[in-house]
């Protein structure tokens, strides 16, 4: 029953581009919440996080988050959330490579283990998407 | 690690995987028949509450908290979100999505916790 997709409207396509934006984000909000974590809360509050919203990283990775999520919805409206859920797991990936790459961080032995381990999980995880496809 | 924290930290997983199951929820109606546009707007908005407390319990934990100890709870998510799929989604689940999960969760408390 799955009909036809323009590349642009395909599941795969806005799931790979889910990926990629909750990296822009998930790097946004990190950097946001250690710049707000200077900032003084009322300690009734503070476990909330709730002061981060003054920094001005925090609210881009907002924007691009949100952005994300109705890119998510879209994915969802086609792909079992055991195949979509998984997959975006690829952002653990993305951002350690990210990290490394663009900030200079140093991976260790046991980093590069995991993130092969988290690429193969990915790689599995789809499987079941891209077989149900190729039966069209 | 406090038990508040380690709450917190199981809490903020239970939100999200309850979350993620909500939307999918509210997104499979449109494919019903009849399609109640209620069902879509109510799932949808369910579900985004819930992330929404997540999202705000999640940035509290990590202005706390070192990242190594947090995100490997991310793996806890994942396998507790399979799991939710096929209770309560009834989605027909394969031995690749398990392994998948299982590697996912593995790898992610791997990176998490080196250095």
């Amino acid at each position: 029953m799955r009909r036809s997709f323009p590349w642009y409207l395909h599941p795969t396509v806005h799931l790979v581009l889910n990926c990629v934006l909750m990296t822009v984000s998930e790097l946004l909000l990190k950097k946001g919440a250690t710049e707000a974590a200077s900032i003084a809360a009322p300690s009734w509050l503070a476990w909330t996080g709730i002061m981060t919203l003054g920094s001005g990283w925090v609210l881009v990775g907002i924007a691009v988050y949100i952005l994300a999520f109705v890119n998510w919805l879209y994915v969802l409206r086609w792909v079992p959330l055991s195949i979509a859920y998984p997959v975006t797991s690829a952002v653990y990936v993305l951002i350690a490579l990210g990290a490394w790459l663009l900030l200079g961080e140093r991976i260790i032995g046991l980093r590069w283990v995991g993130i092969v381990l988290i690429t193969a999980g990915v790689v599995f995880c789809a499987r079941p998407a891209a077989a149900a496809e190729e039966k069209l | 690690m406090s038990v508040l924290n380690l709450g917190l930290l199981l809490f903020s997983q239970i939100a999200l995987v309850a979350g993620q199951v909500f939307l999918k929820k509210g997104m499979n109606e449109l494919d019903a028949t009849p399609r109640r546009r209620g069902r879509v707007v109510g799932g949808v908005a369910l579900g985004l509450l819930l992330l929404t407390v997540w999202f705000l319990v999640w940035m509290g934990l990590l202005q706390k908290l070192d990242i190594s100890y947090v995100f490997p709870f991310q793996g806890v998510g994942h396998l507790l979100l399979v799991f939710a799929a096929l209770f309560f989604l009834r989605e027909r689940i394969g031995w690749q999505t398990w392994l998948g999960v299982v590697l996912v969760s593995t790898g992610t408390a791997l990176v998490a916790m080196t250095p």
